[in-house]
């Protein structure tokens, strides 16, 4: 090293001396800045002498060259810290020493914030974005990350779906899109995973439940596009970038524990035993002689106390020039419903090496996991409400033991015992995340200074086993001629990134202010395959999910191979002056290979511009301010989130049984397919105009944005001109749609910690208020009355649907007709038409209406969080309004006529009891019901024991402590569409737990 | 450390400089080119499918052409590429509500005097009482299941043309064979044009020589009706002979009885009736070799295949051809309440389809025909809808043999869906001698009197003479022997009844949605479907049906 050093000193006094100034009697002035609390290096920090300045770099140092000789003051600035001043004197020629220490003052606005292939002081930020870290996620039973920061940040909706790691869905400011992924795009520690929910493959629930939730550090959700666009087509639903925990201090031993227990809240309101017998005598007469005399709970039957139990260990610390984590968790929760669980144990490596004096750094990030997903099987749930409750569980007679109606109908309800007791639905999922990161600071060579060079290696690989049984002997199977079933996949997905770029930050100023330029390369590819097998009529149940024993007709598998490739450049420039006036604009370009040519590549700019009023003369005096910084950013992103190949035109062969008689023989036929050969991304427009604040002696601290998302070039699989394409629906860029609306969240300090100890109280409020309208689903639909694409298929009829995409209306409005009401209660077959008049007829076309829609409007999310000696108590209320929900269970079996619909009558629900309903009304607007809801989410105590000086803190906390809704069904957060048809049910899960390290 | 640099730096000379600027330049050189280099490389985002056969590959087997026929048959027997109507052809539909027979077997069964489906799948009752709009989703498939047939035919005879046959090297037996090809496929594009005309009236003539991509036009009914004769004519020498080897796929006779159904309806496609036409080609149909089958229900079950009265059926069988659509929606949805299904050959009821009482008031005592009525529990008039005990039953079509085995699937049906039948072709006949097309009274009677004798297990005096052979006569015929079989609404559309007043049934013109069965007349804007309003919305060039 030691010649390499040498030339690189020769090069910096070589640029110095070959400055003009160099003749002149100039001399300089170096040192080092570190914050006073942590001592740790401060970098980024403006030093000033006379009319020179510079940056510190990484490591604290800087170096000001060319001050004439004088004395002068020397100013260290940065956001967050208080100024500090020291008089210098410069002599010709010689350098002199100056080491800072700076006081830190608002530590919000220093922290650090992970941005797009980088970091950023919160303070400096001119664009949306929002950061959670550990010590602020939520608590308790947190299968998937997502939970951490449910409620927690306005503008943001998490939507889970009831059962333990669920599928979650992330609305960030509403949905953007209805044929594409409307879910953000999920970056762990760098790596990019994959677009659509969770992000990647699963054989289970939720796919980001491969990891931890107990080693992340923190979750920075990209809000506006301003933020997001250098993610370009990946971007217009948001970004959530996940950093995982790495070590530091003295070497460290975690570990925490939790029990858990978890309950129905609510269960589905179905006619009880005496209630169906009575229906059935009245209203069923020829199938009373089938009534049996059991009073049979069947949901009680099908539902337990979920337990759970979840631990965590942990090691890391730090060396001289290096610092690692190494953490292995074990989590195992049963569902609320029988046969439902997840399993999951998950390492997660984290190792940081400094070498050649801390130039290099080389940094690699490494998680894997086995989650074991087991499932309620499909038939359980709609037919514990469906069953009658008069019938026996058991019969003797039968092959399997349980009971069912007589008779081999495709139209009796089964027996959900039966079916839980043999049926096995399972899926395994090997998945690990890894990164290799490699930074070298360029700063040794003089001219190089404030130059980072970053690669990084990163890749996602997934095993996917789902496994699906379902004997040959139960009613399910039998009634149809199933008889017995088994499916099974393996899907493997590979994806790999490398990312290369270059930061440079300018160690001396530009102008009046600081600059920094971020550039770069991405090139990602994904490969996965999807094997599957499927066959019924299984001549034996003995393999179980083992096997396939022989059956009676040729299992049909299928196998497909899917590759994609994007290719990106990036770039991203800062222009800081004082702190005060901040401008940032940033580009990609990227190559997608889900596109035919001439459409692959597109760009997306973006630009934001901030500017700090309270540093203005006019302000500096108002105390109660502390920080004011207005922001506008304005900024465009893609979404290209949905299946490859959609571009080019393909044949699909037949399976077996979809052949066609050619005289004696069997022709397997091929189709070719309808595509539109030009389809491209969709392309969303942003502006966003907010303001962050600290008031009040920084007592009261937030944020204000008000934006506005203008998604073109919507993609719709709808229907094309017959003829036009081989198909009659076609992908094509046909539609766009708005999002328009603002978030606020707002943190008090309401008691501090005295130095003795004593009550410290933080409480924060976020509110989001959302508007999504659809502005076009087709360009030549302008002007036309019931240009409409309907969706929202429910149970109740095949092909029935209760939802539309219209113009004017919120994506997925209610597709419904207005009940006519007298004396309270709904006039079965009396409806309004759309002019008001009364009519016997609900028929789709003709007098439906959109009627409100399934997302919140507003949202607001409450967290108190409270110290006092050693006790601590967290609470968290949420609360929707204006969300609607479509009771399926009620409009499908809310009727009397489906008592005789079938062999054998169907349970019904009991609101036939109040509308006395005798034929279904499934588009009645009496099943949207308001969904407004106010949730205790979260409620934690804990107590902190001091333990041979080391921490050990016990807690006990409850998710869903109570539910205050109108809403009838189980759960009025009925996932992102809003429709609750058998849906699984809310749980109440109580934790206990330790945490201790040593 | 760093104060070590600082004196290095004041140690070493000025020489240097001017090469670590060069050096500083060079290196950015470097990096600059590499980036180049790496970034040429890895600037093409291009990634072709490969495990899907696509457009520039297919054809590269030669078996390929088979293929692509077969799905122009494919697509009048199941819903989709996967059995039971998976991977459906046409979306916005559930896939076996989409088969092609099962739609146009609704759309002329329902709202006509002959069936009724107790279902309230959305927009299905509608059809029951000719109440329907434009917004039907079953009317909306039908649409776009004719257009399918049509886009699947055009885009075979884009990829069949002689210069492209020879670009492949086609030649020999496969040339030849194409050739046959091409012209089956124009027969299955003409049936599908008629049946778009006939339901639709004004749609738009699309054939090969129209490119995708671009928004068609529309045509007039008559342009359409034109273009279909002027097709069939052309073909009809080109496509395989009648037999074994040809079951199933489209022969001289099955292109004769096309046009006999298109002349005998010319009038109201044109407003120029050509009887002479009807009864030309339903005589050369009749002289193509064809016999009635012995036993009635020979044609409606498992192995009608055998059946020696068979023009054109479209083949179902339980094992390689499966659908929720055609026979085997007909067999499972005509059974429920006490019926049994192991009667009939499957495995299950739909409690769906019962005759309205109006079909059922259509036969005599002792008629055969009438036979397989299931009337234990069940009543004749059908006072509700959606109440599957109110109606007649009639398991017509079943999946048994003729030697009473159920069929190789009790979940899918053998049965194949007998769209042309000699039967038919002597009532054609009968009607266009009557309406003036020419032929002879005796030859009319002795058709029609071989059905009565077959239907009246050869009771002669159930015969007709010629003063009973007149046109109220031949529709209730046309109704008792053509039963269920898809050509009611098209008959009723020609003998002026469909709508209006004249003829009236119960739940004729009546809401589907109550429950008053009284018949009220109809408009005549309801003689036609509407083009669906997706459609109008996806092609500005329609102009939509009158009344809608």
């Amino acid at each position: 090293m030691k010649p390499l050093l040498e030339m690189m000193s020769v090069a910096g006094l070589a640029v110095l001396c070959a400055a003009p100034l160099c003749a002149q009697e100039t001399g300089a002035v170096r040192g080092r800045v570190t914050d006073q609390a942590t001592q740790q290096p401060l970098s980024g920090v403006t030093i000033t002498v006379a009319n020179r300045s510079a940056l510190s770099q990484s490591d604290g140092r800087y170096l000001v060259t060319a001050v004439a000789a004088g004395s002068y003051t020397l100013r260290a600035r940065m956001i967050g810290y208080g100024a500090a001043t020291q008089e210098v004197t410069v002599a010709g020629g010689d350098t002199v020493t100056v080491d800072l220490s700076m006081t830190g003052q608002a530590v919000r606005l220093s922290e650090v914030v992970v941005v797009g292939y980088g970091t950023q002081r919160a303070g400096d930020i001119t664009t949306a974005v929002t950061q959670v870290s550990s010590k602020d996620f939520n608590t308790g039973t947190i299968v998937s990350a997502q939970q951490l920061i449910e409620n927690k940040i306005a503008g943001v909706q998490v939507v889970d779906n009831n059962e333990p790691g669920g599928g979650l869905s992330i609305r960030v400011r509403g949905t953007a899109s209805v044929t594409a992924s409307s879910e953000p795009l999920y970056i762990v520690d760098g790596v990019p995973l994959g677009t659509g929910s969770g992000g990647g493959l699963s054989a289970g629930r939720d796919p980001l439940n491969f990891l931890n939730p107990n080693d992340i550090a923190s979750i920075t959700v990209l809000k506006d596009a301003a933020s997001a666009a250098i993610y370009g087509t990946n971007a217009s639903n948001g970004v959530v970038l996940i950093t995982t925990k790495s070590g530091e201090g003295r070497t460290r031993v975690e570990y925490g524990s939790g029990f858990s227990a978890a309950s129905v809240t609510r269960r589905p309101s179905m006619l009880s035993a005496t209630q169906f017998r009575a229906a059935v005598t009245q209203y069923d007469t020829a199938d009373v002689a089938q009534l049996g005399t059991a009073n049979t709970d069947w949901f009680g039957l099908v539902s337990q106390t979920g337990i759970g139990q979840q631990h965590n260990v942990a090691v890391s610390g730090s060396g001289a020039s290096n610092n690692y984590r190494l953490s292995l968790g074990y989590f195992d929760q049963n569902g609320i419903l029988k046969g439902s669980s997840t399993k999951r144990v998950a390492v997660n490596v984290n190792y940081n090496q400094r070498l050649y004096d801390d130039r290099l750094g080389l940094k690699a990030t490494l998680t894997g996991s086995r989650a074991f997903d087991e499932f309620t099987p499909n038939g359980v749930l709609y037919n514990a409400a469906q069953m009658g409750p008069t019938q026996p569980v058991f019969d003797p007679a039968s092959a399997t033991g349980f009971y069912n109606w007589p008779g081999n109908s495709l139209t009796s309800p089964d027996n959900p015992v039966e079916v839980l007791n043999g049926a096995l639905d399972h899926g395994t999922t090997y998945r690990s995340v890894g990164n290799l990161q490699a930074k070298y600071d360029f700063s040794r060579f003089l001219s190089l200074r404030g130059l980072n060079g970053t690669v990084d290696l990163g890749y996602d690989v997934t095993y996917a086993d789902r496994v699906n049984f379902y004997p040959n002997n139960i009613h399910l199977q039998t009634k149809n001629g199933t008889n017995g079933s088994y499916f099974r996949s393996q899907n493997q997905q590979l994806n790999t990134v490398l990312d290369a770029y270059v930061d440079y930050a300018p160690p001396v100023s530009v102008g009046p202010g600081t600059l920094d330029f971020t550039a770069g390369y991405s090139y990602s590819q994904s490969h996965a395959n999807y094997p599957s097998i499927f066959a019924n009529q299984l001549q034996s149940n003995l393999l179980r999910d083992a096997g396939i024993p022989q059956t009676a007709s040729p299992p049909v598998s299928s196998f497909n191979v899917q590759d994609s490739k994007l290719i990106s450049f990036f770039g991203r420039a800062g222009y800081n002056v004082n702190d005060r006036y901040l401008v940032s604009a940033s580009i990609r370009r990227d190559g997608s290979s889900r596109f035919g040519a001439g459409n692959q590549w597109g760009n997306f700019p973006a630009v934001s511009v901030g500017w700090r009023i309270s540093q203005e003369p006019f302000l500096r005096g108002v105390t109660a301010i502390s920080d004011l910084k207005l922001r506008a950013s304005w900024g465009k992103t893609g979404n290209q989130a949905f299946g490859n190949y959609l571009y080019v035109p393909t044949y699909q062969f037949c399976n077996s049984q979809a052949q066609v008689q050619f005289g004696n023989q069997f022709v397997c036929p091929a189709r070719p397919s309808g595509v539109d050969p030009n389809i491209k991304w969709e392309s969303t427009r942003t502006w966003d105009v907010g303001a962050d604040f600290t008031l009040l002696d920084q007592r009261l601290a937030g944020s204000f944005d008000w934006y506005n998302k203008h998604t073109v070039d919507l993609l719709f699989n709808e229907v094309a001109a017959a003829g036009q394409f081989l198909s009659n629906f076609v992908t094509r860029n046909i539609g766009s749609v708005k999002n328009t609306g603002f978030d606020l969240s707002l943190t008090a300090l309401l008691r501090k910690t005295s130095p003795t100890g004593g009550l410290f109280w933080t409480t924060s409020l976020n509110v989001s208020h959302n508007t999504n309208a659809l502005l076009t689903i087709n360009p030549n639909a302008v002007g036309i009355t019931g240009s409409r694409i309907l969706t929202g298929t429910i149970a109740g009829g095949v092909g029935s649907t209760v939802q539309v995409l219209e113009p004017g209306q919120p994506i997925n409005s209610f597709f419904v007709c207005q009940q006519t009401y007298t004396a309270g209660k709904p006039a079965e077959g009396l409806y309004k038409t759309l002019a008001g008049a009364d009519t016997t007829a609900c028929a789709r076309g003709s007098n439906t209406r959109a009627f409100h829609d399934p997302a919140p409007h507003w949202m607001f999310g409450f967290t108190s969080d409270m110290t006092y000696r050693h006790f601590d108590l967290s609470v968290t209320l949420r609360a929707w309004l204006g969300n609607y929900v479509y009771n399926n269970v009620a409009s499908n079996s809310g009727d009397y006529r489906e008592l005789t619909a079938g062999s054998s009558p169907y349970n019904l629900h009991s609101s036939v009891l109040a509308t006395r309903f005798m034929t279904q009304q499934l588009l009645s607007n009496y099943y949207v019901e308001d969904g407004s809801f106010l949730r205790m989410d979260n409620i934690a105590v804990g107590y902190t024991f001091p333990w041979q000086a080391q921490q050990l803190r016990a807690y006990v906390n409850v998710q869903n402590a109570f539910t205050i809704t109108g809403y009838s069904g189980v759960d009025p957060t009925a996932g992102v569409n809003g429709i609750d048809n058998n849906i699984y049910p809310r749980s109440r899960i109580i934790t206990g737990g330790l945490n201790v390290q040593f | 450390m760093y104060s070590s640099e600082t004196t290095t730096m004041s140690r070493t000379s000025r020489s240097w400089s001017g090469f670590m600027h060069n050096h500083r330049w060079n290196m950015t050189g470097v990096a600059v080119t590499l980036i180049a280099l790496v970034a040429a490389a890895c600037t093409d985002p291009t990634v072709a499918p490969t495990s899907t056969v696509t457009g520039a590959n297919y054809f590269n087997d030669p078996g390929s052409y088979r293929a692509f026929l077969a799905k122009a048959y494919a697509g009048l027997a199941v819903g989709g590429q996967n059995g039971g109507d998976g991977s459906t052809d046409i979306q916005g539909i559930d896939g076996g509500f989409s088969q092609y027979m099962r739609l146009y077997w609704e759309m002329q069964e329902l709202p006509t005097d002959e069936a009724v489906i107790a279902w309230g799948d959305q927009t299905l009752p509608e059809l029951n009482t000719q109440g329907w709009n434009a917004s039907n989703t079953f009317v909306n498939a039908m649409y776009y299941r004719v257009f399918f047939q049509v886009g699947m035919v055009n885009e075979f005879l884009r990829e069949t043309t002689n210069a492209k046959l020879a670009s492949r090297s086609v030649s020999g037996a496969l040339l030849a064979q194409v050739h046959t090809y091409r012209a089956e496929a124009r027969f299955l594009r003409a049936l599908s044009l008629w049946h778009g005309l006939d339901f639709f009236g004004d749609i738009p003539l699309l054939t090969e020589n129209d490119p995708l991509g671009s928004i068609p036009q529309q045509s007039t009914r008559a342009d359409v009706y034109n273009f279909v004769v002027s097709e069939l004519t052309a073909i009809r020498d080109s496509l395989p002979l009648p037999g074994a080897s040809s079951y199933g796929r489209a022969t001289g006779p099955a292109a004769d009885m096309l046009l006999a159904e298109l002349y005998l309806n010319a009038g109201v496609y044109t407003g120029a009736p050509n009887y002479v036409g009807a009864l030309t080609r339903a005589s050369a149909v009749i002289a193509a070799g064809y016999t009635l089958a012995p036993n009635y229900f020979n044609n409606f079950q498992a192995d009608n295949n055998t059946s020696p009265e068979m023009i054109f059926a479209v083949p179902e069988d339980g094992i390689r051809t499966q659908t929720y659509g055609s026979t085997n929606f007909l067999i499972h949805a005509s059974c429920g309440n006490s019926m049994n299904a192991s009667n009939y050959g499957v495995d299950g009821c739909w409690y769906g389809l019962r005759l309205k009482a109006s079909a059922h008031d259509l036969y005599a005592a002792g008629d055969v025909r009438a036979t397989a009525f299931y009337t234990s529990g069940q009543t004749v008039a059908v006072t509700q809808i959606s109440n599957f005990g109110a109606g007649i039953p009639n398991p017509k079509f079943t999946n048994k043999t003729s030697g009473g085995a159920t069929g190789s699937n009790a979940s899918f049906a053998d049965t194949d869906f007998p769209m042309f039948r000699l039967g038919e072709a002597y009532l054609i006949y009968a009607e266009a001698q009557v309406r003036g097309g020419g032929g002879d009274t005796t030859t009319a009677l002795l058709y029609v009197n071989r059905l009565r004798l077959r239907a009246f297990a050869n009771d002669s005096t159930k015969m007709v003479v010629d003063s009973q052979l007149t046109l109220p006569f031949l529709l209730a015929e046309r109704g008792r022997e053509l039963m269920w079989e898809g050509h009611r609404r098209t008959d009723l559309v020609r003998f002026g009844m469909f709508t209006g007043g004249t003829y009236l049934w119960a739940w004729k013109g009546a809401n589907a949605y109550a429950g008053d069965s009284t018949a009220v007349a109809t408009d005549a804007h309801f003689n036609l479907y509407p083009i669906p309003t997706n459609e109008l919305i996806a092609n500005p060039n329609l102009k939509q049906n009158t009344g809608y």
